[in-house]
């Protein structure tokens, strides 16, 4: 295993050859097979792979949790000398909690809503009999106090929906902590974060775990992630380990071809601001056919036709780190591979049908000082408590306009009213004041009789790709959809779908599937042909890469690229992920707390951001770079509560800049020259 | 909390006063005088007189509603034709035997359902899920007044094992609960059934959760993770639906009363309903629709005490 440290670590946890089938309806899926790490005491190990690599397979192996059609097909586990696959029911439970324990993906659904935190965790510490009931609360709260959770002793006492986000992450790794466990898994710890709360989480775990020298695995698809925190990083690719080493030798020299591309695809490595994202072409084979030779033979672009008849070679580095590929070692070695960090070994994707026209004319799309205000009580409940009719501003004076062919990110954490906006100006949310113009006309709160018409011209791209469509509908039903729904004649619908499929590059057969039957990426495929399907002028697409891998999320931004150079689209993007909109966007707006902080030219927004809070999250972003890890967390605490919006300027709470004017008065809005705008007094440049 | 409480006793007076407009214009959309339906086609002209009198027929119908209304406000739902005796203190004699009765049943419904529900979903298709699945499909289908019927004979007649009818002797409780054993399990039986697939169902979804299987990691006992904290939240909905239940068990409790006689509200409604006793039809549905609305109203408040979301939405 890799060291780079001069004395050799002892080995907490060992796995060997492990093998796990899953029993489907479709026949048995080989999730894993062949499986070999060790993992050293006092380090963090990181998994990384997509999904379908098997990585969260393997945690959950490791606790012996594993799904009910799961079944262990050899290998070894070895956990203090002891193979936990074949350690009874009564000892994995003594172990489970005690010696291992687990912070899970996502706190929101992985804590029980009924239970207080209090109840929790003493329930977790039923073992401890000499413990009393105080005693048992004190450890609690303490653990609570460790984590960073402000006034513990009576935070103890809530229920997890009193939690915010990062708040009840924290709760957790504080619950995962509470036994002292000897090795600790993260399965995804900061995916459902947002970005300052995942910076300041990365930082926590750091913190921890030099502190306590404990052992951790950490599992995840975000490369970030696994640079900032890991010594040591196994690389997963459906079902197999392909590469092993350290942070340092993954990250600088990576040696297997899919690690090479993992990493190419990683929007937040790149930092030319080019239009074409690099993708892995293809799809992860189908694991339930037998497989020969490399398993990522089907989609690597050095494939040579050995490399789909012939086991891959391992190829072993000085450190103990080894890579499984027939490029590195054996008769097909080549010495040119791999190839300096700054060439692309990755295609990126189909050339672009039409260069991007600038964006020009008159705007697609205006809003201007638009306020939506949401009632907190309701006016019966108002009048009983004596209070004036309590309302919050979930969009507070925002402007913003789309060009035609223009690219407008709008960027925020939850709870900045980036969606709310989105759904006023679709005219599915009431505005209190203000303007939203569509080609000149006043659409706001128009009634729906009179606005469907215009409905056709802007589309809308949902969240979740596989939700938002209807599960008893083939893909060919689905696409059509919208032109039944506006009633569109004249037009032979089969000819139609067949058009669109082809606009998005959905192959002919997938028409007939239904969505259970798409991956991610095709599913995604689908909500673009059903926005572009009534030839919209405008798309507001909702997180349109959420959920997506990163090797497939270049494939269709590259497509929503490729549509708007060859229709002159305008599109409103709106997300959290920052490094996924600065590749597309030409402008880019920063919201918080239903304002925006900061707009302009998405180069400008990167290399000079004005406001501190889009500092902030330019930089909390963790990069694919073991030696550019954050040192420091840039912003601490929450976004406050819409309840009670900062007096001054709402970023002040958690400014580092922050001054007594900050404080006092709100900052309004400023535009300079070149165009890009501001609301704050002590702008960074 | 407290706008939450007012807000549902505003809406349950509302309720039971739409229930009082019914029961009311019932009666006078019968086809034919009130006081004559009331007192049978034999009746004598004086007789039907006096009866008008005294029921107020002789006043406006707005004005007889009012009256009844006021009347009902004050406890007073009337006067029995035949005993003469006060309505209220006639449903009151005999809504004991009801309620012991329908808590008899849903109690071994609910104490036997419940862990076969939670039995089941820990091991769905095992022989234990499969077989309290076919019992269960099968007692739902089985009408409770035929499964009276045959509980009547067999564990009555053929075994003598239990007393057939009435109620058992005032004061004796052995005698009491002796007489509530038969007409407990009849009305009770497809609640067994419908409950374990209602608990069954919202506990697989349940256990699926991500935060259960946060507490297997955490190593609880099985024991711990299914009655602590899966059946805590998969109660929810079979709380709703007990409380439902409660009104279905009022009407099955008819048949039960019928064929055991037991002197409840059910037997008191059909009776009154044969000799078009009016005064009593109407206070006795009324006081079951007050007790059915008391019910839900219970059932959501126990949903608030578990599940701190809503309490706090209230």
């Amino acid at each position: 295993m890799a060291k780079d440290m001069g004395t050799a670590p002892e080995t907490l946890l060992d796995i060997r050859n492990l093998s796990v089938d899953f029993r489907t309806a479709r026949g048995r899926v080989k999730a894993l097979r062949d499986i070999t790490f060790p993992v050293s005491k006092g380090r963090i190990m990181g998994i990384v792979g997509e999904s379908g690599s098997g990585k969260s397979t393997v945690l959950w192996s490791i606790l012996g949790l594993l799904a009910g059609n799961a079944e262990v097909m050899g290998g070894e586990i070895l956990f203090q000398d002891d193979d936990m696959l074949r350690k009874g029911q009564a000892a994995m439970r003594a172990t489970r909690g005690e010696d291992i324990s687990v912070v899970f993906q996502d706190p929101m659904t992985s804590q029980i809503p009924v239970l207080n935190y209090a109840r929790q965790m003493f329930d977790i510490l039923y073992r401890r009999r000499n413990m009393t009931k105080a005693e048992k609360r004190k450890a609690a709260v303490e653990m609570m106090r460790k984590v960073g959770i402000p006034d513990p002793d009576s935070r103890i006492d809530q229920y997890p929906h009193h939690f915010s986000g990062g708040m009840r992450q924290r709760a957790g790794i504080a619950m995962a902590l509470l036994t002292g466990p000897k090795l600790l898994l993260a399965d995804e710890p900061t995916t459902a974060l947002d970005v300052t709360m995942e910076a300041q989480i990365i930082n926590l775990l750091r913190e921890l775990q030099s502190d306590l020298e404990a052992t951790i695995v950490l599992v995840s698809h975000n490369l970030g992630l696994i640079a900032e925190l890991c010594d040591d990083v196994v690389v997963m690719y459906a079902g197999e380990v392909v590469e092993v080493g350290t942070v340092h030798e993954i990250f600088h020299n990576a040696q297997h071809p899919y690690t090479r591309a993992l990493l190419e695809c990683d929007p937040a490595r790149i930092s030319d601001v080019s239009r074409r994202l690099p993708v892995i072409p293809g799809d992860i084979p189908d694991l339930t056919k037998p497989q020969t030779g490399c398993i990522f033979a089907s989609r690597c672009q050095r494939a040579m036709p050995e490399c789909r008849t012939i086991e891959p070679p391992t190829a072993t580095r000085p450190s103990g780190g080894y890579a499984n590929c027939h490029l590195l070692t054996g008769p097909l070695e080549d010495p040119d591979w791999p190839p300096p960090l700054d060439v692309l070994t990755v295609r990126s994707g189909e050339s672009a049908v039409a260069e991007k026209k600038a964006p020009e004319g008159t705007p697609l799309l205006e809003v201007e000082n638009l306020n939506v205000r949401f009632r907190t009580l309701g006016p019966v409940k108002a009048r009983l408590r004596g209070v004036e009719d309590p309302f919050v501003d979930a969009v507070l004076d925002v402007s913003i306009r789309v060009r035609p062919g223009e690219t407008v990110g709008l960027v925020g954490e939850s709870g900045s009213g980036k969606t709310t906006l989105g759904r006023t100006i679709l005219n599915l949310q009431h505005a209190d004041s203000g303007s939203v113009r569509f080609e000149g006309q006043e659409i706001r709160n128009m009634p729906e009789a009179r606005f469907k018409p215009l409905r056709r011209d802007m589309a809308m791209m949902f969240q979740d790709p596989i939700g938002s469509l209807s599960p008893r509908k083939s893909v060919r039903a689905l696409i059509t959809e919208p032109l039944q729904v506006h009633g569109v004649t004249g037009m032979n619908l089969d000819e139609e779908a067949e058009r669109l499929a082809d606009m998005v590059r959905l192959p002919k057969p997938f028409l007939t599937r239904y969505p259970h039957e798409l991956s991610g990426g095709q599913a995604r495929r689908v909500g673009v042909a059903r926005a572009l399907a009534l030839n919209p002028k405008l798309i507001i697409a909702d997180e349109p890469t959420a959920g997506l891998d990163v090797s497939v999320q270049g494939e269709v931004l590259n497509l929503m690229a490729d549509l708007q150079a060859e229709h002159g689209l305008g599109y409103l993007i709106i997300t959290h992920n920052l490094p996924v909109v600065r590749h597309i966007s030409d402008r880019i707006a920063i919201m918080y707390l239903g304002r925006i902080v900061e707009e302009g030219r998405a180069s400008e927004i990167f290399s000079k951001p004005l406001h501190p809070y889009t500092q902030a999250l330019v930089e909390g972003v963790p990069q694919p770079d073991p030696d550019k890890r954050l040192t420091h967390v840039a912003v601490r605490g929450e976004v406050p509560s819409l309840l009670n919006r900062p007096k001054g300027c709402d970023f002040a709470t958690r400014c580092p800049y922050a001054q007594d004017r900050c404080r006092a008065e709100k900052p309004a809005h400023e535009t300079r020259p070149d165009g890009h705008s501001h609301a704050c007094f002590f702008p960074l440049h | 909390m407290l706008f939450y409480l007012v807000k549902r006793l505003g809406l349950s007076a509302l309720v039971i006063a739409l229930v009082v407009l019914v029961l009311f214009s019932l009666l006078h959309l019968i086809p034919g005088d009130p006081a004559t339906i009331a007192l049978g086609p034999r009746a004598t002209p004086e007789a039907i007189a006096r009866y008008a009198a005294k029921m107020h027929l002789d006043e406006p119908v707005w004005r007889q509603f009012l009256i009844y209304v006021g009347n009902a406000v004050t406890g007073d739902l009337g006067v029995d034709v035949f005993s003469d005796r006060n309505v209220t203190a006639v449903v009151g004699d005999r809504i004991g035997f009801t309620l012991a009765l329908i808590c008899a049943s849903m109690g071994w419904a609910v104490l036997l359902g419940l862990p076969l529900g939670c039995l089941a979903a820990v091991r769905p298709n095992s022989w234990l899920d499969r077989v309290t699945g076919v019992l269960s499909v099968g007692t739902i289908a089985v009408p409770s007044f035929l499964v009276s019927i045959w509980a009547l004979l067999i564990f009555a007649v053929e075994l003598r094992w239990l007393p057939a009818i009435g109620a058992g002797e005032p004061g004796d409780t052995m005698d009491q609960l002796s007489h509530l054993v038969l007409p407990a399990f009849a009305v009770g039986l497809s609640w067994v059934g419908y409950l374990a697939r209602m608990v069954r169902a919202s506990m697989l979804e349940v256990m699926a959760e991500p935060y259960i299987r946060s507490a297997r990691a955490f190593g609880l006992r099985p024991r711990k993770i299914v009655y602590g904290y899966a059946l805590r939240v998969a109660i929810l909905p079979t709380i709703t639906l007990i409380g439902m239940g409660f009104g279905g068990l009022i009407s099955a409790a008819v048949f039960a009363e019928i064929i055991f006689a037991r002197p409840g509200i059910g037997k008191l409604i059909y009776d009154a309903v044969m000799a078009r006793n009016f005064p009593v039809v109407q206070g006795a549905v009324l006081v079951a629709t007050a007790m059915y609305i008391g019910i839900v109203l219970m059932s959501d408040l126990l949903i608030a005490w578990f599940d701190p979301r809503v309490r706090e939405s209230l």
